[in-house]
């Protein structure tokens, strides 16, 4: 990853579209042409849907799940104020836009022969934005792992962007085999190794890339932080690197070499 | 009717406007340039440098809470040298006017930064005294009169007579004899207040929200607590006072001004929309427009009680 972003700009967005695809998931196309047209996969967007002098303080960042037709789309999980004011929003409404922000996937046409993409929960987010980069989609496998069946996303919808997919459910009450993501995985790996994106919680990461470096694949995560700024000044994201020094996850990440992360001390 | 003044007076300097950037929130000074032309502000104050670099805390680092955030970064920091030979030159090529925050955990580290930076083309240095204090069994340097006293009395001495400015923690018995122990010892100003000592727990996970388990609370939620600490040390002071605590609106800005200080800094703010300190800027000269006053002066400790 390089640290040569293409600079953020501070635009409104017009939203056009917001949409349950879950029990506390959406999905928000925004209209915000000049943000749109310099992102890169994995890079994120902070969003502010209220006013400035309101609460929540901050605003927050969310990573771009897709491109479509110039417009940013959105897959986020209600899971505080923010979000819940999200997900009140209605069609016409103005958002704040900060982006793009953050180092994505710089050379997708390096993966000519694919990706394995892993998606935890939320995780699931960049992926799509990734796959689309993809110089062939159909060498690209999605695996989604989730907590309960009742979180997972429309399977309809899912197979719009992924095409064939791979899900675990760790309480077997959804789609999927029941347990961790890890599972089809490891048996993927086994059968053929490839570069392996994923995206969720920080256990889950650890474990997928442990497991990737078990099988000799590179293994790129898009990582999450508690974050102030996005811009890379107040170091609320930095996060502990093997090699003892840290990195920003708003600027040197999110997308990063997961073998640099030194996984015992992400909480 | 000619242009509003927006120029102050600190100590020897004179900043073009009285809105700064609170340390380690503008980075070193250039990071926000796109958003924010540092040369535009009354002077930027970089990230808090400490002899050598500091790794800083652990992650989680920060919690949202109701109207503000609590941070426990640990003066994660370049070191002082790096940032002389990497971030200074670019920073002063500007033409920006450039205040140095330092950190130590020695009186003796601050007499060195100093020495350090008298060396430099640093117009002002700002010296941070809530850090702990390793001799003191971690206590702050800033809660005592009698340390503050020591450390502003090392900085004076190696500083080679560039002014200094003092800032204070809200979190002492009475923060007009820490204030006072400064001006006593040199300083050519006294900024307030740094963050107040807070914490937020995880009811789900039964933890801390931050690794530190304690950290500082900054943004709005604490502008009261801030004015009230800057009116009462405006008032004992004869050096300037500088406010900082939840200054996000032209207006915060100006009641800083009312109950006495001579300028203010914007912090946290400034993460939310790093364009905030030049909109502040903005809104202080249309307000002195609308107002008719041409010098900040007119409004400088006007409070009618």
């Amino acid at each position: 990853m390089d640290e040569t972003t293409p600079a953020a700009l501070i635009r409104p967005g017009r939203l056009v579209e917001n949409r349950p695809l879950a029990e506390n998931t959406r999905l928000m196309v925004i209209d915000c042409p000049e943000v749109a047209a310099s992102a890169r996969p994995g890079q994120f967007v902070k969003v502010r849907a209220w006013p400035e002098t309101a609460d929540p303080l901050l605003d927050r960042p969310f990573s771009i799940h897709r491109l479509s037709g110039g417009r940013l789309e959105l897959l986020f999980r209600v899971v505080g104020p923010a979000t819940e004011i999200m997900a009140a929003g209605q069609p016409g409404d103005t958002l704040k836009i900060t982006g793009p922000l953050g180092c994505g996937l710089n050379s997708p046409a390096d993966y000519d022969r694919g990706l394995y993409l892993v998606g935890g929960g939320i995780g699931l987010a960049p992926l799509a934005f990734v796959r689309d980069s993809l110089p062939s989609q159909s060498a690209a496998r999605l695996f989604y792992g989730e907590r309960c069946g009742a979180l997972q996303v429309d399977q309809a919808w899912l197979k719009t962007w992924a095409g064939d997919f791979e899900a675990a459910c760790e309480d077997g009450l959804g789609y999927g085999e029941k347990g961790l993501v890890t599972a089809p995985l490891a048996r993927a790996l086994a059968r053929e190794v490839k570069p392996v994106f994923a995206c969720g919680p920080s256990p889950m990461l650890a474990a997928v890339t442990e497991l990737a470096e078990k099988f000799g694949a590179p293994c790129l995560v898009s990582l999450e932080a508690g974050m102030a700024c996005g811009l890379g000044v107040c170091l609320t994201c930095s996060l502990p690197l093997k090699n003892g020094g840290r990195l920003k996850v708003c600027q040197n990440g999110p997308v990063v070499d997961g073998l640099a992360v030194d996984w015992a001390g992400v909480r | 009717m000619k242009s509003p003044d927006l120029s102050v007076k600190l100590g020897p300097l004179t900043l073009k406007n009285p809105v700064m950037t609170a340390s380690g929130t503008f980075g070193y000074g250039l990071e926000l340039k796109d958003f924010c032309p540092p040369e535009l502000l009354g002077a930027v104050i970089t990230k808090g440098v400490s002899l050598t670099p500091w790794p800083g805390n652990p992650s989680p680092r920060m919690k949202e809470t109701t109207g503000g955030l609590i941070n426990a970064i640990g003066l994660e920091n370049m070191g002082v040298e790096a940032f002389i030979e990497k971030a200074l030159p670019q920073l002063k090529a500007t033409g920006a006017t450039v205040a140095a925050n330092i950190l130590g955990h020695s009186p003796d580290d601050y007499g060195r930064l100093a020495a350090r930076l008298a060396e430099t083309d640093v117009d002002l240095i700002e010296v941070n005294v809530s850090c702990p204090n390793v001799a003191c069994g971690g206590l702050s340097f800033g809660a005592s009169p009698k340390m503050v006293g020591e450390v502003a009395a090392l900085v004076a001495e190696n500083c080679g007579g560039k002014p200094f400015m003092v800032k204070l923690t809200p979190q002492t018995a009475d923060v007009v004899e820490v204030a006072l122990a400064a001006q006593e010892a040199g300083a050519a100003a006294v900024s307030l207040i740094n963050t107040i000592p807070a914490m937020a727990v995880d009811l789900d996970r039964r933890r801390p929200s931050l690794a530190n388990v304690v950290g500082g609370l900054s943004g709005p939620a604490i502008k009261p607590v801030a004015l009230r600490q800057v009116w009462q040390c405006a008032s004992a002071l004869s050096i300037p006072v500088v406010g900082i605590g939840g200054i996000r609106t032209a207006g915060d800005a100006l009641e800083f001004i009312l109950v006495g200080a001579t300028a203010v800094e914007v912090g946290t703010a400034t993460l939310v929309d790093p364009g905030a300190p030049l909109k502040i800027i903005e809104g202080i000269r249309q307000w002195m427009l609308r107002e008719g006053m041409d010098d900040l002066s007119q409004l400088r400790g006007g409070l009618k009680i």
